[in-house]
Parts: C-alpha cells; structure tokens; sequence
C-alpha cells in the first residue's frame, strides 16, 4: 500500500499547505490517527458502488471503523453526487471506471441485487477488495462465480449478513454446535415469500438516472418507479431480487448453516409448501429439517430475523436483540477453552477493514455467502416448480431435474457478463 | 346391478370426473390466456397469463401436455405478439423449450429488442441445437447483440465456437475482443490455452486484464481437467513481474494448488 500512503499523505499534506497563509500549520488529530481511527498514511481507500439507503448506512460504519472514501457510483446522479461531496470523492456514473483507480483498495457494493454478482467479480479483476451487501447474488451460477472469482485473486470478501458480527446469533450457534440442545432434529425461521413477475406500466425516465445502466443486466422492461427507486420496491420482482427469500433468508438461511455447521454445504431435498398450511420444508442429509415460514419477520409478534434450534435436551431461539433458551440455564453457559469457538467478530465493518490490512479470511466470508444464498435460492426454485427437490450441495446440481437446473442461472443481457 | 356395484360406478365417475374437469378447466384457462398473450403489453395485469405459467408446471410429468405447450408457445414468436408477450413465451421456453422450439428463437437472435430474451430461452436448453443456433449466429449478428451471443456461447463452454472466437481476438471493436476473451478462457481446453497465450503478448493495454484472467479461468479448467503441465505453464507465465500484483497472486497460488498446497 506504499503508493497509497504516499498519496494519502500528500493529500493531507496539501491540505495542511492551503491553511498555512490563514493560520499557523494544523495537522488535525485524524489525520494523525488519534483516538480509535488509524493516521491517514494507513487508511483503507474504499469507493462506495450503489448510493441507496442501505449503501450510504454501511459506508458510514466502514468510515468510522478507519477507512476513507474517494468515490461513489451510482446510476441516479443525485445520489453518486451527494454521497462524493459527503466524503470529498469523485462522482462516478459508470463502476468500471470507477474500478479502473489503482488508489482503491476496496469496495462496498450496495447496488441491487441483480447486480451484485458483477460488480463483485469486476472488483476482484480489478484486484479489490470487496464487502458486498447480501444476499452475496442472484443466482446459484453468479454466487458460485463470485466465489471463485474471489479466490483466484485471494481478495478479502466479506458479506454483508452482519449476523455473524454479532454475539447472540453466535452463541446461539455454540450452543448448537457444543451439543447443548441435544441431536439437533428441526429449525425455524421466517424470512418470507418470493418475488413475482412485474407487470407496471412505462413511465417517463426521470431525468439523472441511466435506465439502461439500472437494468443491466436484467431483460429490458419500460421503467417504473415502483420497479427500482428503493429496495423496498426492486425486492418485490423476479428480474431483480428473490423477494424476501433472498433479502431475508440471506440473513436466515446464513444463521441456520452456521448453527449445523453447514457452512461450505446445504440440504439435500427442498419440498415447497402445499398450498394448505405447509411451510417450505429443507432436508438435510443428517436428517436435521428447516422449517422456513412465508410470514416474513414479524409474523404473529415474533421478533424479527428470529431461528429456532430445536434438539433433544434443550431449544435455543435467537434475534436480533435478544436470546431465549430452554432450559433457561443454558443462557448462562460458558463456552470451554477446548469446545467449539466460532470466529469472534463484535464489528462487521471493523472486521473486513482488518481483514483487508492482514489477509485473514472474514466474520461472513465469500465461501459463506455463497452456500447461504443458494439455500435461498434453491428454496426459490422448489416454490417455481412447485414440486420436491433432490439438491447436490457439492455439484450445485440438482441430479434429476432438468428444468430446476435450468432455473440455477439467468442469462444476463448483453453486453453483461460474469 | 347390485347396490355394491351402484356405489363402485358412482365413486369411479367421481373420481374420473374430479380428475377430468380440473383438467378441462385448466385447458379452457390456458385457451384464454394464449388469447390474451395476442394483446398483452406492459401494464397489463399480468395474472391474465397465469394458466400458462400453471400449465407449464403442471405439465412436469406430462410429457405430451409439455410437447403441446411448447409448440403453441414458439408459434407465438412468428406473430406480431407485443414484445412484452414474446418476452413472456421466451421466459416460459426457457423452462421447457427443446429442439422443435430452436428455429423460431433462433430466428429472433439477429433482433435488437428481442435477442436478448432468445438467447435467455437458447442459452438455458440443453439440447445440442440450441447452442448450435448460437454458434450459427454468431457470424450474422453485430455490436452488443453479437457481445450477447458470443458471451451465451462462453456460458456453455462451446467447444465447437473456439474457431470463431479465436477469430474474434483480432476484431475492431473492443467490446467484442472482450467477450470473445472471456469465452475463449471458460472454453479452456489447451487451444484455447495458446489463443489466450498469443493474445496475451499483444493485448492492448485496455483489455490486459480482461485477458489476464481469461487465462486464469482457462488454467483453472485445465487443472480441473487434470492438465496439471498446461496449468502450471500459465501460472509461471502470469507469475512474471510485468503483471499486476494482484495477478501475479492468483498465479502464486496457481502454481501451489497445481502442488496440492494452498489455503481454500
């Protein structure tokens, strides 16, 4: 990071240089790394790709862990424009550009998630490295690229399922995975439905917003705004999200691999809900059932983003917030030097900038997105077809069902690629 | 007939006829949604084509209801459907379209607008002609439609394109060297190896990288291949000083998994 450095101190110093003529020389406490953010010389340079709401929120917290920003890109003007002046960057309308600086470091994908996958895979061409706001992609094809894309340049990754930062879901998981509950036989979680098609209507295309760059990707279709102004419109249709299956279940499905210790695998069967009260229902080949409910976080009073491990001594449910245990006296547990300890991280933020300066592999790596989100996604294909579902966890395949393996990609428009 | 028998005739109509209405129902459904398909456009309620998207997975296990769907479903892209209604016969062709279904989407490859939603249906069939289609395309289509088709053709690994898209490495338009560099890379057999080879010493600045990594992914299929040789030979060239840092990485470490060593 030699050249950064020296970048960054130059930067610093031609700021200290201008206040010279007005006021005796000031190098601020910031710039010489006072109280918790590193000096300037060691800052990660981050660009921030995708100016939404949950964008703007994260580059935040990657900020006052320690990095700097010197761009944002986005396809609505207004926003790229705002969040550069915020952080005194450049405005880029295009990532490729954007990606082509070699004073990056790193970047924080926050775009739709239709388009995660690209812009995560031209980062690591481009030798960034990457946080990528979940779910890690949008199909099983385009997660597992992503991951090999990442290893093959050996870039920090880390997804944005915040979970695994903190300390309730992963006591819940030692729990789970120390055998306080028992054999595990079943768990719950709620994350929601799927995503439909999208039948609106054309609209003008508001003036600032490339239309065509939004879609990428995806089949062309006339704009709307309800098709794509914010998250909670985009996550609603088929060409750009997997609903709450993937938005929620993401989150979910991530907590439910790291309590069974499935990370790097998933189930072997899906069985879509019937239509009669049903819930989607995934096997696992050491018989352990997910049991994932279409209320979405919520339902019924239960807290959100909420998973139930249900065992034979003993039950642990854990949200965002809070942990309950049966019996009770397994709140009060103190996981042993010699018993499972899974990797400690109180900052999901804090954590990828540190990974990123030592080279050690993340809270939510790629490899753990990437079996997260097919367990979103294999769900998704089950509720499509609409009939149970055979699933290979190490091929990626479903090994009798031709047209379910069809649905594992979805051919980008040109001139995209992964 | 005796009251026994009564009963048994009386439970098989019901059983015949529980089973023969819903399915008479569900054909009279999807009659009127291929006629709504011949108007519907974008702002259309879209629940008008439902009984086809019902139909199509009911018809998992019904091979010849599966066939008869199919064939009204291509004879719609001979019509003037709106492009949102092929757009729609695409998407569903490209669960269930086999090689009776590759002439009518070939036949839209060449279109601007609908290119792409062909290419969604072709690039998904299994079947040997829908690549072919591609492939056959590939000469008779220009700019980004033919970026689309020359990056179909790299999804599916077209052994049988490599010609063609060696043959693209020294096209005037950038974007189409790109794609064709990509798919030469996850084609990535040992021809491919020497056409990334050559066009590495002479790829303009601009597409270095691109072809950097397409010369990785063809090493990677190479050792998944078992070619360890041929793998290594790509890594020790990438490994050389004169590549980005972050290449010279993916060599390293190239060159230990073609050892057996290396952190995954």
């Amino acid at each position: 990071m030699k050249s950064k450095a020296t970048m960054t101190r130059r930067e610093v110093l031609k700021g200290a240089a201008a206040m010279i003529t007005a006021a005796p020389y000031v190098i601020t406490s910031a710039a010489l790394g006072a109280g918790a953010k590193p000096a300037a010389s060691d800052r990660i340079t981050m660009a921030l790709i995708g100016c939404g709401g949950r964008g703007t929120e994260v580059i935040g917290g990657l900020v006052a862990s320690g990095a700097q920003v010197v761009a944002a890109c986005d396809v609505y003007r207004d926003r790229r424009e705002a969040v550069a002046k915020r952080y005194q960057g450049k405005a880029y309308a295009d990532f490729r550009e954007l990606l082509a600086r070699d004073d990056i470091d790193a970047v924080l994908n926050a775009t739709p998630e239709h388009w995660h996958a690209l812009v995560s895979v031209e980062a690591c061409r481009q030798g960034k490295h990457v946080f990528c706001e979940k779910p890690l992609a949008f199909t099983v094809y385009e997660a597992r690229t992503v991951l090999d894309v990442a290893r093959r340049y050996d870039r920090v990754f880390q997804v944005g399922t915040q979970q695994r930062s903190d300390r309730n879901y992963r006591f819940a998981c030692e729990l789970v995975q120390n055998g306080y509950i028992g054999e595990v036989k079943s768990v719950f979680a709620e994350p929601g439905g799927t995503s439909r098609h999208c039948d609106l209507p054309a609209q003008p295309v508001p003036p600032g917003l490339d239309w065509d760059m939004w879609l990428g990707p995806a089949p062309w279709a006339p704009y709307h705004e309800k098709r794509c102004v914010n998250l909670y419109e985009w996550w609603n249709w088929r060409d750009y999200s997997g609903g709450l299956m993937t938005d929620r279940g993401a989150h979910d499905y991530d907590i439910v691999q790291w309590g069974l210790g499935m990370d790097g695998s998933g189930p072997v069967e899906i069985i879509p809900p019937d239509g009669k009260g049903s819930m989607l229902t995934y096997r696992y080949a050491n018989g352990v059932i997910l049991e994932s409910g279409d209320g979405g976080w919520g339902t019924a009073g239960r807290p959100g983003a909420l998973v139930v491990f249900r065992g034979t001594k003993g039950e642990v449910s854990v949200w965002r917030g809070g942990i309950k245990t049966d019996p009770p006296s397994l709140a009060d547990v103190k996981i042993g030097p010699n018993e499972i300890h899974l990797y400690e991280s109180d900052n999901h933020q804090a954590n990828f900038l540190e990974c990123v300066r030592t080279g050690r592999r993340p809270a939510a790596d790629v490899a753990v997105g990437c079996s997260s989100v097919i367990v979103c996604h294999i769900g998704n294909i089950a509720r499509w077809v609409n009939h149970p579902l055979k699933w290979d966890p190490v091929k990626l395949t479903f090994p009798d069902d031709e047209q379910a393996n069809r649905m594992t990609w979805k051919p980008m428009r040109q001139p995209w690629r992964v | 007939m005796s009251a026994k028998m009564n009963l048994i005739a009386c439970l098989t109509a019901a059983l015949v006829l529980g089973w023969v209405v819903p399915c008479l129902a569900a054909g009279e459904g999807a009659d009127k949604a291929f006629e709504a398909l011949k108007t519907y456009d974008w702002g259309t309620d879209r629940n008008v084509l439902k009984p086809i998207d019902d139909a199509v997975v009911a018809s998992h296990k019904d091979a010849a209801a599966r066939k008869d769907l199919e064939t009204r479903l291509a004879g719609v892209l001979g019509t003037d459907a709106s492009r949102a209604a092929k757009d729609f016969v695409c998407r569903q062709l490209s669960l269930i379209g086999t090689a009776p279904s590759v002439p009518a989407l070939a036949g839209l490859l060449a279109d601007e607008k609908l290119s792409h939603m062909a290419r969604y249906a072709l690039e998904r069939m299994p079947c040997p002609e829908a690549v072919a289609a591609m492939r056959d395309a590939l000469p008779k289509v220009k700019g980004r439609v033919k970026v689309g088709v020359i990056n179909s053709l790299g999804v599916r690994r077209d052994a049988e394109s490599l010609a063609a898209m060696v043959a693209l490495l020294g096209d005037s338009d950038e974007e189409t060297v790109a794609a064709a560099v990509a798919a030469v890379g996850a084609i990535g057999n040992a021809e491919a190896a020497k056409a990334l080879e050559a066009f590495q010493a002479k790829a303009p600045k601009s597409l270095r990288l691109a072809a950097a990594d397409a010369y990785l992914a063809c090493a990677e299929r190479l050792l998944a291949d078992g070619k360890k040789a041929e793998a290594m030979a790509i890594y020790k060239a990438l490994a050389k000083a004169d590549q980005p840092k972050h290449v010279r990485v993916a060599a390293t470490r190239g060159l230990l998994a073609v050892a057996g060593k290396g952190k995954q």
